[in-house]
């Protein structure tokens, strides 16, 4: 009797318990959606519904998409982490039913796709479809970039994110636009004051925190859960660029305030450098490139895009930064191929390593190497005649893509203080006078090359 | 026993207990019975741990939206979006009209829409016309009825306006000196008393609604000849009907949406705004095959001639081949109604704050526009540049894609042009002909982009240098001697009479008889012949087939040319060194072409038609082919006039339009 008793008592109790769990689950649905659980009341158990109307709102999604003919491409990191582990079983077999949801029911907040911008006509008959599906829409807008750098131009804001809801889950589209350099843009997502910013956990959106830039991506259209979706192709090159595709803006408002107190030199001679200066910027980013040298500008060419957001007519030549972990030997015939030879070279690649290229008309290539240490970031500098060594230090920093002379390349993200430890506080007020060897102001005087070594450490071209 | 099977899967229900105690009794096996036991302590605790993640999960939402609020991803400005008009939930509105001699001014609600108290200004008839629904101004012209014609277009405008607007008239200085009987009518027919009966200096107010009610009339006679009428002030109220009734019951599509919002906003479009048989607004032209342009952008700089504007992107989006996507219009100054035009067709319009002033304005317009072009189109190789008193012909775009590859192959080109600056009704003729000319028309023409990058952006003419763009590209040190591609009849079509340098009269004179081709998909001939050495080679054979002309006869005569058609001929006139036109001016001039300056040249030759027979004119001997003269032949001559009146002192402004 007494264990029947206890059999009923713990009956009881899971009776309970699970008219308790019932009205959790119900609470849940109703709370996170409150409009669209349709797909929820159908399934039990709270994972399996959440799985599958992640799978419903992309299918949904795609379905919209694809009867306005707008070709969007997944850019999500999470299902492309996980496409990247099966890719080549995906690519074989393109269009095999999937047993299970393997990747648009993973658990995430979020789906993330991505649109060029020339690729559609801005209709508005997506939304009104949209609506009618059941999606919530919330679009994004902000100032065109490409005109920002121009005086006076206006009207012109564009869409930059589309966020597409629907039950407990969101499509998050992300707008790109091809730019001068080649690449692909997407801008930040800033919500203006009268917008929801309860629409969706925005900070867990993958793209948006800051502007980014892109190589245009190869395309492959795959099936995966059954669903038809283009993807970029190699997912793990995507998602490698992903992780450092911030971009920085020139910042043109500051550039026009310097032009108004130091009008820009309009000479021939000023046209001819910038044109060359452009051209040889334009030759050496594409070799480096080639060989898969990382570089960013540096000190006066990296000071022009800062602070005048164009090459400084009187500095000459154009320099560039390279990490010394990312030297390659072929640099210097490669470099020799494309029409540049070496001018000088300066230090070894344990310590100091500078190279000087000769362009096109007494325009120089400077290729700074620069080491880091625990705290900082350094490179070197030799004096010929006197085999005197200098070093430059710099802050740490990172890198970020921008646009410079219709060229997408790195510069340091931290550049203020890139610029201000290499020009001083001064950096706004231009100097046509400049001795490498004393006005800057991170320089460090750094011993003399033993003599038996100035063969190796000093040569000149 | 042997109909029960277990069921492992089966829901707990109510009758649980029950079950169990049956289960004990029939079974009574220990181990079961603890099985069922440990099971159901097991669910009991997974449901335990399932509520507590629930209540954290639901906790954590609650919790997120309230306090993560996305302030990373907050807008640094604050962007409070003010609508372009605010609308009023008025049902009356205050309208006050005066008209005087030198003074007129309208207000509504207290907001002056109209004040023009300039010398020597605005004389005529000003119409206003206010949406009845809210009040809003949606055109705004004056009619100088004191001279003649412009009632007509008076008439023309009001039968435009749809019915139930509300029209407001004013008089300012004098209006009724050419105002015709039609036209009173027409004023009569909106409910005018004094219309019919206005007289020299008289001065008149009326506000009145088409097609309906009268608000207000006030009129003051002129008591004589030499004086004007007293000053009248009309006050009067106007009653708005509701935004339903004062818009068309077009069936909801996208286009009509937008025709909606851009009928509700001006006046004066005529049939785009009918509620009956509204004009469409797209055009969906045939495709071009292997359309080389597709890809091209194209830039249409505006200023504030919405009419124009209008005409133009019609012609525009009519020609075939077109693609709306690469169109954007750029509008020097924030006017609305052109970026409402712009925005009726469902293109892009971008707007300029103006810099500087006249020709220098025009040129920084151009050089943003240009720029912001390229930025916009980092891919495209060219952009076609077209100004907004231009008609597109049917085939501009075929034109330009049978022809562009010679501007990205052959370097010794500056630009591919529609307009033919010597295409006249009397000397184009072969639709299928180009020409290689030293002189850069515009009016529609394809710029290279490595041409502006890297050679015209760069030393652009500065704010300060009030330079035409046009005449600053044709200077030597831009143009480098290369030359031009450009049709025998012309692709465009300028219509525009008011301009920065135009008037009725110059264009009467130099663009009203301009050929302008209508006729779709022309197959362009011999256009490798164009490039830079096959072009020599043409035009030596050309040469060597021509017949001479009878040098002792009056070129300007018509009898010069025979009565016959398809012939070539040649003519020889004097030219001393390679700028000497003297003689080509005076020909020009009487041939009726364009003579302000010299415009299609190809090292000292011209080539037009006359009377349907192709006409080369060499210069003697400053031109290469002057060896193809006959030594018997003498070059003509022609002595210009001693100077002549006022008239040829324009020229150097004028030759300037390009506007």
């Amino acid at each position: 009797m007494q264990k029947i008793n206890k059999n009923v008592v713990l009956a009881l109790l899971s009776l309970t318990s699970l008219v308790f769990l019932l009205f959790q689950l119900y609470y849940y649905k109703f709370y996170l959606s409150q409009k669209n659980g349709a797909v929820f009341s159908k399934v039990r158990g709270s994972q399996s519904g959440q799985d599958s109307t992640r799978w419903h709102v992309v299918r949904k999604f795609l379905g919209l998409i694809s009867s306005h003919n707008i070709p969007v491409y997944l850019i999500d990191p999470l299902i492309l982490g996980l496409v990247d582990k099966d890719i080549e079983q995906i690519r074989s077999s393109p269009d095999g039913p999937s047993p299970e949801c393997k990747y648009f029911c993973a658990p995430r907040d979020f789906t993330t796709f991505a649109l060029l911008d020339k690729t559609w006509k801005h209709e508005m008959g997506l939304f009104r479809t949209a609506e009618k599906m059941g999606f919530q829409w919330l679009k994004i807008i902000n100032k065109d970039p490409r005109l920002d750098g121009m005086d006076d131009l206006s009207g012109i804001e564009i869409p930059l994110h589309y966020i597409f809801k629907l039950a407990s889950h969101a499509i998050h589209l992300v707008v790109f636009y091809e730019r001068s350099g080649n690449y692909l843009w997407h801008g930040p997502l800033r919500l203006k004051q009268h917008m929801d910013r309860k629409f969706v956990p925005f900070r867990k959106l993958h793209f948006g925190r800051y502007p980014g830039a892109y190589e245009k991506p190869e395309l492959l259209l795959v099936s995966i859960d059954d669903l038809k979706v283009q993807i970029p192709k190699n997912p793990s090159s995507f998602l490698e660029e992903m992780s450092h595709s911030r971009f920085l803006e020139c910042r043109y408002r500051e550039a026009r305030a310097f032009f108004q107190l130091y009008p820009d030199d309009a000479s021939l001679d000023a046209v001819e450098f910038r044109k060359k200066a452009k051209s040889l910027l334009h030759l050496a980013a594409l070799t480096l490139n080639n060989l898969g040298v990382k570089f960013w500008l540096s000190s006066g060419t990296c000071l022009g895009w800062y602070r005048q957001c164009n090459v400084i007519p009187h500095s000459k030549d154009v320099d560039l930064g390279v990490f010394i972990k990312d030297y390659k030997a072929d640099i210097i015939p490669a470099f020799q191929k494309a029409g540049l030879p070496l001018k000088h070279k300066f230090g070894k690649v344990e310590d100091s390593l500078e190279l000087s290229f000769q362009g096109e008309d007494d325009v120089k290539l400077d290729i700074f190497f620069f080491y880091e240490e625990d705290d900082h970031i350094w490179n070197g500098g030799t004096q010929a005649k006197s085999g005197k060594k200098f070093k430059y230090l710099f802050p740490k920093f990172t890198l970020c893509w921008t646009e410079f002379v219709e060229l997408k390349v790195h510069v340091p993200c931290e550049t203020r203080q890139y610029v201000e430890a290499n020009y001083g506080p001064d950096w706004k007020v231009p100097v046509k006078t400049w001795d490498w060897k004393s006005s800057p102001s991170n320089v460090q005087y750094n011993g003399v090359w033993p003599v038996n070594e100035w063969d190796d450490v000093i040569q000149i071209y | 026993m042997d109909e029960w099977k277990p069921n492992p899967a089966i829901k707990p229900h109510k009758k649980r207990s029950w079950y169990l105690a049956w289960k004990y009794k029939l079974m009574n096996q220990r181990a079961l019975r603890k099985l069922c036991q440990t099971g159901a302590v097991l669910f009991l605790l997974v449901t335990v741990i399932v509520n507590i993640k629930l209540i954290l999960d639901t906790r954590r939402a609650a919790y997120e939206e309230e306090e993560e609020s996305a302030q990373d991803y907050d807008d640094e400005m604050l962007n409070v979006e003010v609508p372009r008009h605010p609308v009023s939930n008025k049902k009356v509105l205050d309208v006050e009209v005066y008209s005087s001699r030198s003074k007129v001014y309208v207000a509504v609600d207290g907001t002056t829409v109209l004040e023009d108290e300039a010398r020597e200004q605005g004389r005529g008839i000003h119409v206003i016309v206010l949406n009845q629904a809210t009040g809003h101004v949606m055109a705004k012209r004056v009619f100088d009825t004191y001279s003649p014609h412009e009632d007509e277009a008076m008439v023309l405008f009001l039968n435009m306006v749809a019915r139930g607007r509300i029209l407001i008239f004013t008089i300012k200085d004098e209006g009724s000196f050419h105002l015709k009987d039609t036209a009173k009518n027409v004023l009569k027919s909106l409910g005018s008393q004094v219309a019919p009966f206005l007289s020299w200096r008289d001065m008149w107010t009326f506000v009145g609604k088409k097609g309906g009610e009268v608000y207000g009339e006030k009129h003051a006679k002129s008591p004589a000849l030499s004086t004007w009428g007293d000053p009248v002030l009309l006050k009067t109220e106007v009653h708005l009907t509701s935004v339903e009734d004062a818009e068309c019951r077009w069936p909801d599509t996208e286009l009509n949406r937008r025709r909606k919002r851009f009928c509700s906003k001006v006046e004066g479009y005529g049939s785009v705004c009918s509620c009956k048989d509204p004009t469409p607004i797209e055009f969906n032209p045939d495709p071009l095959k292997d359309n080389k342009v597709f890809d091209v952008p194209v830039a249409v700089i505006a200023g504030n001639r919405p009419n124009y504007l209008y005409r133009m992107l019609r012609s525009l989006l009519s020609a075939q081949g077109v693609n709306p996507q690469m169109i954007t219009v750029f509008i020097d100054g924030y006017y609305e109604e052109p970026m409402d035009v712009v925005e009726l067709f469902g293109l892009s319009g971008i707007q300029h704050t103006p810099i500087s002033i006249k020709n220098a304005r025009v040129s920084q317009h151009y050089k943003a526009s240009l720029t912001a072009t390229f930025n916009l189109f980092p891919d495209a190789k060219f952009a076609v540049v077209l100004e907004e008193d231009l008609d597109i012909s049917v085939d501009f775009f075929s034109f330009l894609s049978q022809s562009i590859h010679l501007l990205e192959e052959d370097e010794s080109l500056y630009c591919v042009s529609a307009w033919n600056d010597q295409g006249y009704e009397h000397t184009a003729e072969d639709p299928s002909l180009l020409y290689r000319v030293e002189t850069m028309p515009g009016l529609g023409w394809v710029l290279r982009k490595s041409l502006y990058k890297d050679e015209l952006e760069p030393k652009w003419p500065t704010p300060e240098k009030l330079w035409d763009w046009d005449m600053w590209m044709r200077m030597p040190e831009q143009r480098k001697g290369r030359e031009c591609i450009i049709p025998d009849i012309s692709r465009s079509y300028h219509f525009g009479i008011v301009g920065l340098n135009m008037n009725g009269y110059f264009h009467e004179a130099y663009f009203k008889k301009h050929k302008f081709n209508t006729v779709p998909n022309v197959q362009l001939k011999n256009v490798e012949s164009l490039r830079k050495d096959a072009y020599e080679a043409e035009i030596h054979r050309l040469l060597g087939e021509a017949e001479v002309l009878d040098h002792s006869k009056n070129p300007c005569e018509d009898s010069f040319v025979p009565d016959t058609e398809g012939r070539v001929y040649v003519m020889f006139i004097r030219m001393e060194q390679e700028a000497d036109f003297t003689t080509w001016t005076q020909l020009a001039k009487c041939l009726h072409i364009w003579d302000l300056d010299v415009r299609g040249n190809h090292k000292g030759l011209w080539r037009l038609f006359r009377k349907k027979n192709h006409f080369l004119v060499v210069g003697v001997p400053a031109s290469p082919y002057s060896s193809k003269k006959p030594s018997s032949v003498t070059p003509i001559y022609i002595e210009p006039p001693a100077k002549e009146e006022g008239a040829v002192a324009v020229p150097a402004v004028a030759a300037a339009e390009q506007t």
